[in-house]
């Protein structure tokens, strides 16, 4: 049996789903930015096969390339419902879309976590 | 600062999109009000349209990237011209210049506007139940 280590899988879901947040509050906030593509999070499967590796940071002075957030990347235009004429690849439509998918696969989350530390607590009692 | 939790970014992100696009309302407003705004002696120009355009910009404070009023201009379109001799803004030959302000472009960029701002709200908000649902974790565990 492959052990699963609940509490662990559940706080990095969390962690990408506010960061894919963050990802749709940019392209957002940039509906009509000029030039400005649109962004987001590697899916969290690929994230949870590959923890891929980043610079330690051995000095405080070091610099965290990533700005402490979750690296996001440029998703092509053919992915996005619309293109505007001065560039800007963001359809609002999509990104709430998005963001919904977002909400509710964090209340679950919090749902399940929430049962889980339940269970916990009544075995422990 | 460049740690933040990421769902604070997405409310200073989405924050920063409501005052871009409230900036944004007020050229709109600015334009509306004065679509027929002449010059007030004899062939002066009237009101030039203003224009307003974002950018992506490093914000040092909160450590992420916000969006920012880039530059606020002037449209170089030519003005309208209309015959009234009687008009105090009226050149030798009798024609007003007037604000080259087409009232349905600034209607259509009005609507845009609030679409806009409605969608960063709507982000803001779901941000905050985010924020919400994790604190919730707390309150549940203890009854």
């Amino acid at each position: 049996m492959i052990p699963v280590f609940l509490a662990g899988l559940a706080s990095s879901q969390a962690g990408w789903l506010a960061a894919r947040q963050t990802a749709i509050a940019s392209n957002v906030a940039n509906a009509n930015t000029p030039g400005y593509q649109v962004r987001d999070v590697t899916p969290f499967s690929a994230v949870l096969e590959n923890a891929s590796l980043s610079m330690a940071a051995t000095n405080s002075a070091h610099m965290d390339p990533t700005g402490g957030l979750a690296p996001t990347q440029k998703v092509s235009k053919s992915e996005s419902w619309d293109v505007f004429h001065s560039g800007n690849s963001v359809a609002l439509e999509q990104e709430m879309m998005k963001a919904g998918e977002v909400n509710q696969s964090y209340a679950l989350n919090t749902a399940i976590v929430k049962s889980f530390f339940r269970m916990v607590s009544m075995s422990a009692r | 600062m460049s740690m933040i939790d990421p769902i604070k970014a997405s409310m200073a992100i989405a924050g920063s999109g409501l005052e871009a696009q409230s900036a944004r309302l007020r050229v709109v407003s600015e334009n509306i009000a004065n679509a027929e705004s002449t010059g007030l002696v004899g062939g002066s120009d009237p009101y030039r349209r203003r224009t307003i355009t974002f950018d992506n910009v490093m914000s040092r404070a909160e450590g992420v990237k916000v969006v920012r009023v880039k530059d606020l201009g002037v449209d170089q379109a030519p003005f309208r011209l209309e015959y009234e001799p009687g008009h105090q803004a009226a050149d030798e030959k009798g024609n007003v210049k007037h604000p080259n302000v087409n009232v349905l472009v600034e209607m259509s960029d009005m609507r845009e506007t609030n679409r806009s701002y409605e969608a960063n709200l709507q982000i803001f908000k779901q941000a905050r139940a985010m924020a919400a649902m994790t604190i919730d974790l707390l309150k549940g565990s203890s009854s």
